[in-house]
C-alpha cells in the first residue's frame, strides 16, 4: 500500500511538471500582453516598456521559466501581476470556498443522480418511470448552471427571501476558529459561522449539483446496466432471491467501483463548473479567479490556480484508486 | 481475481444465517435517515443568517455592486471600477466646478488648493494649499511635500504608476513653504488646471504613507478624501468608512461596502431585493434600463462618458483611397447602430470626433447613410465587386462585438465584406497596435479638453508601428493636424484655442479619418428610496471618475 502511494505520488511529479509547463508556455503563446491588458489605452510605448521591465517580463523566456519552476519548488508562486497579492496567499483564501462548493455539489449530485441512475436502469422497461427520469437527466444536461443559478436566485433569494444573494459567508472566521481552537471556547459563534457559510452555500451547491446530477445519473445508469447484466445477478435471481435483495446486496455493491470512478471524474467536471457558479452567485473562489487571471494575462495567478487544480485532480484520483481496494477486496495494490 | 459467483454465494450464506436486520432494510432506513437529515439541514439553513439589511439600518451603509478594483493606488489603475472607488478616498488640488446646481467638466474650482496664480510668462504655477487638511489614519496634515511627492512619483515613473505621461509638462516642483508649492512647466500648458483635478494623475497621496508601505500601498491607501479604506476581502468586498476629519465635513454615510459583483443580472436582483443601493453596471442595455425603471430605481447619467468610434487607417490599401473611406462612412448607419445598442436616451448619436463636454468641441458633418452611393464610390475606386476584409479582429468584450456585427451587416450591403475573428480583449489591444485591422473600433474617456484627446488619437507621434515598437493609439495613422496641435498647446487666448480645435475638426471632416458612432454617458443605477444625490439624475453631473464626483454628498435616506 505504502509503496503504491509513494509510486503514485512520484508519478504525480512529472504530471504536475507537465501541466505547469504547458500552462506557462500556453499563457505566453496566447496573443495579448499583461501590460497592454492592464493599461488599456494608456499603453504608450514607453509605459509598456516600463511595465514589462517592472514585471520582469523582459527577461528571456527560458530564464522566466527556470525562475518560475525554482520558485514553485519552494511553493512561491510569485505575486499577482494585477492586484499584487502573493499568489499562494490569494489561492489559500480562495481554495476553501471552491473546495466546499465542489464537495457540497458532489453530495447533491450523488444524492440526486445515483438513485435516479439506478432506478432508471432497473425500470428501463417501464416507460412511465424510465422516461421521466431520462427527461430529468436530459434537462440537467441541457440546463446551463448560470441559467439555473439565476432562476434559483430569483425564486429563493429575491421572491421568497430565504437565501442570501451574494458572497460565500464568513469562511475565514470558521477556518480561523478551527485553527486557533476557539471552536471549543465559543461553540455558539462557531456554529453560527458554519451556519452562515452553509446558508450561502445552499443555492450554489444545488445549482451546480443539479446540473452535474444529470451526468452522474447517466453514468450510474450505465454502470448499473452493466452490473445487472452479469452472470452472478442471474444466478442470484435464479436461486430465487427477491429482486430488492438482488439490487441492494449484489448489484449495488458491485456498482461501487464504477461509481467511485464517476466521483473521480466528477471532481474534474465540478471544478470547471465552479467558474460559472461562482460568477452567478458572486462567491469568492478559484474558478472565477482563474478565468479573470487568464483574461487579464495575470501569469502567476493563472499558473498558480492551474497548478492547484491539477494537484487536486491528481490527489482525488489517487484517493479514488485507493478506495477501490476498500470497496472491493478483490483489488490489491502492487 | 475472485469469480463474482463466489462473492454472491458468500453473501447468500450470510443472509441465510439470518442477520438481525436484512441489509436492504438497513439501507432503506439509512436512506430515510439521510432524507430526514437533509430536510432538517434545509430548514436550518433557511432560518440561519439574519438579513444583512439590519446592520445597514443601524449604521448608514451604502452597498455598491461593482467589479473589484485591481488596485486602490489612484495613480496606478486604468480600470473604471478602480478609478471610481479612488474618488471616495482621494482628492486633488482642483475639482470640477459646481455651477447652477450642476457639475461641469469645463471649469475647475479650488479643492485641496485654496488659490493659485500663474506667472506672467505662463510657466510657473503657485498653489496655496488649504490649511488643516488631514490625511486618513493619522498620517498628519497635508503639506506641499505631499503634493511634490505625488506628482514626482508619477513623473519618475514609479513602478505601477500609469499617468506620468499626463505630467510630462512639469519641469520642476518646489516647496516654498508647507502650504505653498510652485510648479514650473517646460512650456505654457493651457490645460494645466484640468490636470490638477482630483482624477488619475491629479490625486494627492500621503508621502509618509507611501514611503512606509511601499508595494503594500495599493491595498493600504491613504488620501484626504471623505472616506478611508478599512479592509479588503478579496473577491468579496472592500469596506470604506466615513472620515471624521474630512476637511469639508464628515459625510452623512457611515460606511461604503463595495461588493465584487461581476454579473449585471445579479446586480439587478440585488437592487430589487435591497442588498445593493447603487449599481455600477458593466453595460446599460435597454433591458437593464427597463428593469431598473420597473423596480422604481433610477439611472444617474453623467456626461461626457465614452465615445465609441471608428478610426480608418488612411495609409493602408484599400482605405488609403479617400473614396473608399467615404464609401465606408456612407455604408454605416450610425443612428441605427446607436438605437440598437442604446435605444432612446441611453446614449446620443455622436456629433464630432471630439465629444461634447470637451473644450474645443464643435459639431462635424459626416457622410450620410447611403449604401448605393457607397457602392458607386467603391466602383469608382476600382472595386466594382466590393471589398473583402479577411481576419478582422474584434474583442469579445464590452460593446465591441455588438457594434461590429451591426456594422458588418451594414457594410455588407454596400459591398464591404468583413470576416470577423473574435478574440480576447487583451489580444485585441495587441493586434490593433500591430495595425492588423484596417479600421479600428475604440472607445474611452480622457481629460476633457481637445488637446489631450486629439494628441492621443490623432498626433503623428502616436502612430502605432510594430517595426519601431510604437504602441500609440493614432489608429487612423493621421498626420494632418500636427501643426494645429502644436499651436493649440502654446495659445493662451481661450477663443483662439477654440478656433484652432474647430479647424482641426474641420480637417478631420475633410480627410475622413474618424467616424464617431455613440456618445455613451457614464451610468449607475440607484435606489432613490435609499440613497439621494443633490444632482439631477439626467446629466446633472459631468464626470470623469466613472462614479459620482462628490460621493460625500450622497445621503442614506432611511
Amino acid at each position: 500500500m505504502f509503496n503504491y502511494v509513494a509510486r503514485r505520488l512520484l508519478l504525480a511529479v512529472p504530471m504536475l511538471l507537465g501541466a505547469m509547463s504547458i500552462v506557462f508556455f500556453a499563457m505566453r503563446v496566447l496573443p495579448g500582453d499583461p501590460c497592454v491588458a492592464m493599461m488599456g489605452d494608456q499603453a504608450t510605448t514607453e509605459a509598456l516598456a516600463d511595465c514589462t521591465r517592472n514585471l520582469g517580463l523582459h527577461r528571456p523566456l527560458a530564464v522566466q521559466y527556470a525562475d518560475y519552476l525554482w520558485r514553485s519548488v519552494r511553493l512561491d508562486f510569485g505575486n499577482s501581476l494585477r492586484q499584487g497579492y502573493p499568489v499562494s496567499e490569494y489561492i489559500g483564501r480562495m481554495f476553501p470556498h471552491t473546495f466546499i462548493l465542489v464537495m457540497a455539489s458532489a453530495v447533491v449530485a450523488v444524492l440526486v443522480g445515483v438513485p435516479i441512475g439506478i432506478v432508471s436502469a432497473l425500470k428501463r422497461r417501464n416507460p412511465l418511470i424510465d422516461y421521466p427520469l431520462r427527461i430529468f437527466a436530459l434537462l440537467g444536461l441541457s440546463m446551463p448552471v448560470f441559467w439555473l443559478g439565476i432562476l434559483l436566485l430569483i425564486v429563493f433569494s429575491l421572491r421568497l427571501d430565504l437565501f442570501p444573494l451574494i458572497g460565500g459567508g464568513d469562511l475565514d472566521a470558521v477556518l480561523t476558529m478551527v485553527r486557533s481552537g476557539e471552536v471549543f471556547s465559543y461553540p455558539g459563534d462557531f456554529f453560527a459561522a458554519v451556519g452562515d457559510v452553509l446558508h450561502h452555500l445552499a443555492l450554489p451547491a444545488l445549482a451546480l449539483g443539479f446540473t452535474l446530477a444529470a451526468t452522474v445519473s447517466r453514468l450510474s445508469r450505465s454502470a448499473m446496466l452493466e452490473v445487472i447484466s452479469q452472470d452472478f445477478i442471474r444466478t442470484a435471481r435464479a436461486k430465487g432471491q427477491a429482486e430488492r435483495a438482488v439490487v441492494y446486496k449484489h448489484a449495488l455493491r458491485n456498482m461501487l467501483v464504477p461509481l467511485l470512478t464517476i466521483i473521480g471524474i466528477f471532481v474534474a467536471i465540478a471544478l470547471t463548473g465552479t467558474v460559472l457558479t461562482e460568477t452567478v452567485f458572486t462567491r469568492p473562489g478559484l474558478g472565477k479567479m482563474l478565468v479573470d487571471a487568464i483574461s487579464a494575462r495575470d501569469y502567476p495567478l493563472a499558473q498558480g490556480a492551474i497548478t492547484v487544480f491539477t494537484m487536486t485532480i491528481i490527489l482525488v484520483n489517487l484517493i479514488v484508486d485507493m478506495l477501490y481496494a476498500v470497496v472491493d477486496p478483490r483489488i490489491t495494490f502492487r | 481475481m475472485i469469480d463474482p459467483a463466489i462473492t454472491t454465494l458468500r453473501s447468500f450464506r450470510i443472509t441465510e444465517r439470518g442477520t438481525p436486520m436484512p441489509s436492504h432494510t438497513r439501507l432503506r432506513r439509512s436512506l430515510m435517515l439521510v432524507t430526514a437529515l437533509a430536510a432538517l439541514a434545509i430548514a436550518a439553513l433557511v432560518t440561519l443568517g439574519g438579513p444583512p439589511a439590519a446592520e445597514a439600518q443601524r449604521k448608514k451603509i451604502v452597498n455598491i455592486a461593482a467589479k473589484e478594483p485591481d488596485t486602490l493606488d489612484p495613480h496606478s489603475s486604468t480600470l473604471g471600477q478602480s478609478q471610481a472607488i479612488s474618488r471616495f478616498m482621494f482628492r486633488g488640488l482642483t475639482r470640477f466646478a459646481i455651477k447652477d446646481g450642476k457639475v461641469t467638466t469645463a471649469e475647475v474650482e479650488p479643492d485641496l488648493a485654496e488659490s493659485w496664480t500663474l506667472s506672467p510668462e505662463g510657466t510657473i504655477w503657485t498653489f496655496k494649499l488649504r490649511k488643516g487638511v488631514q490625511f486618513h489614519k493619522g498620517f498628519g496634515e497635508l503639506t506641499a511635500e505631499d503634493v511634490k511627492f505625488s506628482f514626482e512619483r508619477q513623473i519618475k515613473k514609479a513602478p505601477g504608476t500609469r499617468y506620468g505621461v499626463n505630467l510630462d509638462v512639469i519641469k520642476s516642483i518646489e516647496v516654498v513653504d508647507p502650504y505653498t508649492v510652485q510648479i514650473a512647466l517646460t512650456a505654457y500648458d493651457p490645460i494645466f488646471l484640468l490636470r490638477m483635478v482630483g482624477y488619475q494623475q491629479g490625486y494627492i497621496l500621503s508621502k509618509k504613507a507611501v514611503e512606509k508601505q511601499g508595494d503594500q500601498f495599493k491595498w493600504n491607501p491613504v488620501g484626504t478624501g471623505p472616506f478611508y479604506f478599512e479592509r479588503h476581502a478579496p473577491r468579496e468586498k472592500i469596506v470604506l468608512k466615513a472620515f471624521d476629519k474630512f476637511y469639508a465635513g464628515r459625510p452623512q454615510i457611515d460606511e461604503v461596502h463595495w461588493f465584487d459583483v461581476p454579473e449585471d443580472a445579479t446586480k439587478l436582483i440585488g437592487l430589487e431585493k435591497g442588498t445593493f443601493d447603487l449599481l455600477y453596471p458593466e453595460a446599460v442595455t435597454a433591458d437593464f434600463a427597463d428593469q431598473v425603471k420597473k423596480m422604481g430605481a433610477v439611472i444617474d447619467r453623467r456626461g461626457p462618458g465614452q465615445q465609441e468610434r471608428f478610426y480608418i487607417n488612411m495609409t493602408k490599401p484599400p482605405f488609403d483611397d479617400i473614396r473608399v473611406r467615404k464609401a465606408f462612412m456612407h455604408a454605416i448607419d450610425r443612428k441605427a447602430i446607436k438605437e440598437t445598442m442604446y435605444p432612446g436616451d441611453l446614449a446620443k448619436v455622436a456629433t464630432s470626433c471630439v465629444p461634447p463636454g470637451y473644450f474645443g468641441h464643435v459639431p462635424m458633418q459626416f457622410p450620410e447613410h447611403n449604401p448605393e452611393l457607397a457602392k458607386k464610390l467603391l466602383a469608382e475606386a476600382g472595386y466594382p465587386n466590393g471589398i473583402t476584409i479577411k481576419n478582422y479582429f474584434i474583442s469579445k468584450s464590452f460593446f465591441y462585438p455588438k457594434v461590429l456585427t451591426l456594422a458588418q451587416e451594414q457594410l455588407k450591403q454596400a459591398g464591404i465584406n468583413v470576416e470577423l475573428q473574435v478574440v480576447e480583449h487583451a489580444t485585441y489591444h495587441e493586434n490593433i497596435r500591430k495595425n492588423l485591422n484596417p479600421f479600428v473600433l475604440y472607445g474611452r474617456t480622457r481629460i476633457t479638453d481637445a488637446d489631450p484627446w486629439l494628441s492621443l488619437f490623432f498626433d503623428g507621434k502616436e502612430i502605432p508601428d510594430p517595426a519601431t515598437g510604437n504602441k500609440g493609439t493614432n489608429f487612423a495613422h493621421y498626420k494632418g493636424i500636427d501643426d494645429l496641435l502644436h499651436a493649440g498647446r502654446v495659445e493662451r487666448d481661450v477663443k483662439k484655442r477654440a478656433a484652432i480645435y474647430a479647424e482641426a475638426q474641420k480637417r478631420m471632416e475633410r480627410d475622413l479619418v474618424c467616424l464617431p458612432i455613440s456618445d455613451v454617458p457614464g451610468q449607475w443605477a440607484r435606489n432613490p428610496k435609499r440613497v439621494s444625490t443633490p444632482f439631477a439624475a439626467d446629466y446633472g453631473e459631468f464626470s470623469l471618475h466613472y462614479s459620482y464626483n462628490y460621493p460625500e454628498l450622497l445621503k442614506v435616506l432611511n
